[in-house]
């Protein structure tokens, strides 16, 4: 009886474990499958690569794509050398102490600051204050700030896992740190390194608070890192709120969602291929 | 490696560089149009034939709303700033030179399950301040009013709340959205709903209220009859000239006023009759 | 953790020439001037933000500004109480939904979910974090409200719709970091448990969530950072009216979601009031990291 009561205890669990962990999934289809059957009629060759005209803004959204484009590459170019060196130090020079506490809380508080505020944060800095104006580099800018601790944290960890025999070999042969670092530790980490940028430009295709603030609403090709532009978040926002033309924010969210699922399956693919070819 | 990183770094810092001299006014090729939500389709469709007629010049517009706008104008960064309504406070005093483009009139919507076919001014303000909350007040099933408000920044509102309200407050505990589209799409859903948006974007998804016995119509708002009406404006800072004289002259020709505007839902300037 | 610098035989630096050692010293300067960068940008955010944001307390009064209780930017009110308030309901009605799903999809993938499943449902968890706010805020607009808006009567404009939308975002950080703390758990504590006897809900319950309980508490700390701040997908379904908590399908506003809608317009004061909202949020965020390493602290020296 009791052996009863416990095993029916344990099946129960079990199943709402099943449940929950099956939800996740579910919610994931139904957001793709939403956007994908609602948006696949819209998607044409002109709709990427045309611009918007029209009173509803009919035709396509290529100024966007390439806005959201331009700045999450400039952000990712401003980034990764940072980002990198930065944990080049952490994981290889520094001495625990207050000066890496600092660090490291830093990096969690900047990996935790809400992006409306890095938004603003980004409107009163570069926007303003630098002069920059609206424009894909002042979006840049903030945008590498929220990659940062995201990079850095990849960076870190893919450093570490180069196990240490590798460094003394290369000790062994005479090599200074900096020789060591640069040609054996991060080669041998690079392909968790790119998987942690890709993954950080993924979270910066899909920001919208942060470039609305920084890169304006203007639909606009850039050109210039100095000229304004629209990203394709910001485009969906206006579409959706303004609910005048649905078709094009359903084909905007889907060429969207493509554009982050394809940053975020390279980055698990690269990683794999990685773990297969050292396992 | 080595080289590859001073390569990245190098390559970030030449886009700085290109950054700060690009900095600064804009080119003297560019139109750059900023302000009402409203305005925007029409300065948008009449954006392309002008670039179509005006070979590599750009016309760049963005819908911020129209205090936005004037402020931009005002600031410089703007060289028409486009409203859906008058100048107010401390804007009259900088000189804006006003073109008025367009009639536009305000639809009240509900849904078109709703029996109630017509309110007062009266009612309307009533309604939207928080007054009246149920429908049976007005005449309608016994339904709590849901009402949808639209945000500051909308000209659409300021104008609502000159002409409808006096300028009384809004009922702060409304729905506030940001677009028109969104504001006649959940009108459209919501039996209870009720909610303005310009009379150029009312379809058979919602009904729009006659007030005060007027239906709203192209008719009613050009004679002067529908009581919820206003002017669109582009304002510039001193009479314009050049590029923005042109396209200002663009905007006001048969071929935007009698296609491009009326498309939007709006009435042309060109058509006569109506005193504010 | 990093005993690395010690690596290194002293003895070499004797070997190393005086260029190479001075070329290594600036590196290792060059480093630690990009790790800083992440200071910087604390600091940095922190001087700009309250910059323009400071001015707030003085214009509106501290009391004022944290203890209002009207949000009217036309007539000079700038209480926040309402916008406090509504973030507070919104990420707490968000947590008691999103973080048993979240535990409970980490628990299934870490001790119960065979191989293959998992092999599904991980890639899932972690896809859902990728999914960009605006666009889980436009399911929200066009799928979730007019359910709401039926099941409450209203339009749907409010908190439910925005804790179902919410629990969804945050189960990816809740259920990843749960995951860690229960896969830190080591294997012994499992397999003695289950030598006694113990079915895998006693398991569960009884040995590897209390084992595991600091890391939960730290992931769902991180969680509730993450709703807190979320903007754009709380803006689009919430309705936006900063007033106090009336019912689950009646309009509130956020913190976060006021700074959006008013900004395009927002000048003088009220855009002061603005920054001070971010000041506000940055605040909560930081203080929510900092319980975070004060609790993983507490984990360290109690083991």
């Amino acid at each position: 009886m009791k052996r009863d009561a416990k095993n029916v205890t344990n099946a129960v669990a079990l199943t709402v474990f099943w449940i929950a962990g099956l939800t996740t999934v579910v919610v994931l289809g139904a957001v793709i499958g939403y956007v994908f059957v609602n948006g696949i009629g819209r998607i044409s060759l002109e709709f990427i690569f045309t611009n918007p005209h029209g009173v509803n803004a009919e035709g396509g959204i290529w100024p966007t794509i390439v806005a959201t484009l331009y700045v999450t590459g400039l952000a990712m170019l401003i980034v990764t050398p940072v980002a990198v060196l930065a944990a080049v130090y952490l994981a290889e020079y520094a001495v625990q102490g207050r000066l890496v506490r600092t660090i490291r809380f830093a990096a969690d508080t900047l990996a935790s600051v809400p992006s409306i505020v890095m938004g603003l944060f980004g409107l009163a800095l570069f926007v303003e204050s630098m002069g920059f104006g609206f424009s894909v580099i002042s979006g840049a800018l903030a945008l590498s700030f929220l990659m940062l601790p995201i990079v850095m944290r990849t960076t870190e960890e893919a450093i570490r896992a180069v196990p240490k025999y590798i460094r003394w070999g290369s000790y062994g042969l005479g090599a200074s740190k900096w020789q060591t670092v640069s040609r054996v530790v991060l080669p041998a980490a690079a392909p968790r390194i790119i998987t942690g940028i890709i993954l950080a430009a993924g979270r910066a295709v899909g920001e919208t608070a942060v470039v609305i603030f920084t890169m304006g609403t203007m639909i606009n090709l850039p050109v210039l890192p100095t000229d304004p532009g629209r990203s394709m978040t910001v485009h969906l926002y206006q579409l959706a709120m303004e609910g005048i033309n649905m078709p094009a924010a359903f084909g905007t969210a889907l060429l969207l969602m493509a554009m982050v699922l394809a940053f975020n399956l390279s980055a698990r693919w690269l990683l794999r291929r990685n773990r297969r070819m050292q396992g | 490696m080595h080289r590859g990183v001073a390569a990245v770094i190098g390559a970030a810092l030449l886009l700085l560089l290109a950054g700060c001299n690009g900095n600064g006014q804009h080119a003297a090729d560019q139109v750059i149009v900023t302000g009402s939500t409203t305005v925007q389709p029409i300065a948008e469709v009449a954006k392309e034939g002008f670039e179509r007629t005006h070979a590599g010049v750009h016309v760049l517009v963005s819908g911020v709303g129209s205090s936005a706008g004037i402020e931009n104008v005002v600031a410089g960064t703007s060289d028409i700033g486009t409203s859906s309504r008058d100048l107010k406070g401390d804007e009259l005093e900088y000189g804006l030179v006003d073109t008025p483009i367009a009639y536009d009139a305000i639809a009240v919507i509900v849904n078109p399950s709703n029996p109630v076919d017509g309110l007062t001014k009266e009612q309307v303000k009533a309604i939207f301040e928080g007054r009246i909350t149920n429908w049976k007040e007005v005449g309608g099933p016994d339904l709590e009013i849901g009402v949808v408000n639209r945000d500051e920044a909308s000209g659409t509102r300021e104008a609502f709340s000159k002409i409808v309200l006096d300028k009384e407050r809004f009922d702060p505990t409304a729905v506030i959205l940001p677009g028109t589209g969104q504001v006649r799409s959940v009108v459209a859903q919501a039996p209870s709903a009720i909610g303005y948006i310009s009379l150029g974007f009312v379809t058979p998804e919602v009904k729009a209220l006659a007030i005060d016995g007027v239906e709203p119509s192209e008719e009613a708002v050009v004679e002067g009859r529908y009581p919820v009406s206003r002017v669109l404006h582009f304002f510039t800072k001193g009479e314009p000239k050049g590029l923005v004289k042109e396209f200002i002259d663009h905007v006001l020709s048969p071929e935007v006023q009698e296609k491009v505007v009326r498309d939007a839902g709006f009435i042309p300037v060109t058509v006569k009759g109506i005193e504010r | 953790m990093s005993e690395t610098a010690s690596e290194q035989p002293r003895q070499q630096l004797k070997l190393m020439s005086r260029s190479t050692y001075l070329k290594e010293a600036a590196l290792k300067n060059l480093f630690l001037l990009c790790a800083t960068m992440a200071v910087a940008g604390v600091v940095l955010i922190f001087l700009f933000v309250g910059w323009r944001g400071w001015p707030v307390f003085a214009e509106v009064g501290l009391g004022r500004f944290l203890g209002g209780r009207e949000w009217l930017p036309t007539e000079g009110l700038f209480g926040i109480l309402p916008l406090l308030v509504g973030s507070l309901v919104v990420t707490l009605g968000a947590l008691a939904l999103g973080a048993p799903l979240a535990i409970g999809a980490a628990v299934f993938l870490s001790e119960i979910a065979p191989p293959r499943v998992r092999a599904v449902v991980r890639p899932a968890v972690e896809l859902l974090a990728g999914v960009p706010s605006v666009v889980y805020g436009f399911f929200g607009l066009l799928v979730i409200r007019p359910v709401v808006a039926d099941l409450t009567g209203g339009l749907g404009f409010g908190p439910l719709t925005a804790w179902l939308i919410l629990a969804i975002m945050i189960v990816p950080t809740i259920a990843t970091l749960t995951e860690d703390a229960l896969g830190s758990v080591p294997d012994g504590i499992r397999e003695a448990s289950y030598a006694m006897g113990a079915t895998t809900w006693q398991t569960i319950w009884r040995v590897l969530l209390p084992a595991a309980k600091i890391g939960i508490i730290d992931a769902v700390i991180l969680g509730m950072g993450r709703a807190i701040g979320e903007t754009m997908a709380v803006l689009m379904v919430v309705g936006n009216a900063p007033v106090f908590f009336r019912g689950l399908g009646k309009p509130i506003s956020t913190l976060t979601s006021q700074i959006v809608m008013d900004m395009p317009y927002a000048s003088g004061t009220h855009r002061t009031a603005l920054f001070g909202l971010a000041i506000i949020l940055f605040l909560i965020s930081m203080g929510l990291v900092a319980l975070v390493r004060g609790l993983s602290r507490l984990r360290e020296e109690s083991r």
